[in-house]
């Protein structure tokens, strides 16, 4: 379905806009984070229903954990959804002279997993997010 | 220098990984490995007679133990060509060639989670290797093989370890 992007710039608030239809009566309008669902109305209906989805404001607990070094991963030991303690070794991070175990320092469950095996990865970019 | 010798292990990089309280600068060597690898995990031939160790690498960052493996390859060529006036080749990041044939690798292996756990270079150096199997007597040699007679292990593996030492000390300052 066709997302349809607008940058707002209110009183010096950014908003960034993301409008996508969903089905033929149904859009979503996010805006920055947070997803608003509008179904359109239909006969006998004095207004359109509003549905707020996600709230997915950032969370404190979030954690990331990101590559140290540039290289290729040529292991991933974990799966979206796995809770992990810490210690836990996530992927193995090959940089051209040195193959690094990248642990845990932290636990809970892993939200995203952001790399695959093969992957080339530069310093600094996220591996996976734990909630 | 401390030493921790083996007759037989699966590879002196995986005994290092195991140690529990791991101190500065141990060296783990072994006779024999039986799965002796190099990166991406390639087989590397480990019979008796060949240089095996790894070493306890002191807390270093990243980068800094980076560096330390590229200049590894320099400290095992300087070490063959001081020793036995032989010329030996880099091939970057980590191999050691002798008349274009392989004679040493090194891998380097971390644990790193916010920092730098743990690290533990592994060195094989083929010394006092006689032959060498159909599929890699073309690709590789050892010292002995190019030098006609036998080496000595224990003057290398510490002319190795103390130039590793000045070479992190030197990284490092």
């Amino acid at each position: 379905m066709p997302i349809k992007k607008l940058k707002l710039n209110i009183n010096g608030k950014k908003y960034n806009i993301d409008i996508q239809q969903l089905s033929k009566d149904t859009i979503k309008i996010k805006v920055n984070d947070e997803d608003f669902i509008f179904k359109e109305k239909r006969k006998g209906e004095g207004k359109s229903v509003v549905a707020k989805t996600s709230i997915p404001k950032r969370d404190f607990k979030e954690k990331e954990i990101k590559a140290p070094i540039a290289g290729v991963i040529s292991e991933v030991f974990v799966k979206e959804n796995d809770f992990i303690k810490k210690g836990k070794k996530i992927v193995l991070l090959s940089a051209m002279k040195m193959e690094n175990e990248i642990i845990s320092e932290f636990e809970g469950k892993i939200k995203k997993l952001l790399v695959k095996k093969g992957e080339k990865v530069k310093e600094g970019n996220v591996l996976i997010i734990l909630e | 220098m401390k030493l921790k010798k083996y007759k037989k292990v699966s590879s002196t990089n995986k005994i290092a990984k195991k140690i529990k309280k791991p101190k500065d600068w141990l060296v783990i060597q072994a006779e024999e490995q039986k799965a002796g690898y190099g990166r991406k995990k390639d087989y590397w031939f480990s019979p008796k007679g060949g240089l095996y160790f790894s070493v306890i690498l002191p807390k270093s960052t990243i980068e800094d133990l980076q560096i330390l493996t590229i200049l590894a390859a320099f400290v095992v060529a300087k070490a063959i060509k001081e020793n036995f006036k032989l010329e030996p080749m880099i091939k970057l990041p980590n191999d050691v060639y002798l008349n274009q044939k392989k004679i040493g690798g090194i891998l380097t292996e971390t644990v790193v989670g916010e920092d730098v756990k743990f690290s533990i270079m592994g060195i094989g150096l083929n010394t006092n290797i006689d032959k060498f199997p159909k599929d890699l007597e073309n690709i590789a040699t050892s010292l002995k093989i190019e030098l006609g007679k036998k080496v000595n292990n224990d003057k290398l593996i510490k002319q190795i370890v103390k130039g590793l030492k000045d070479q992190l000390g030197a990284i490092s300052e």
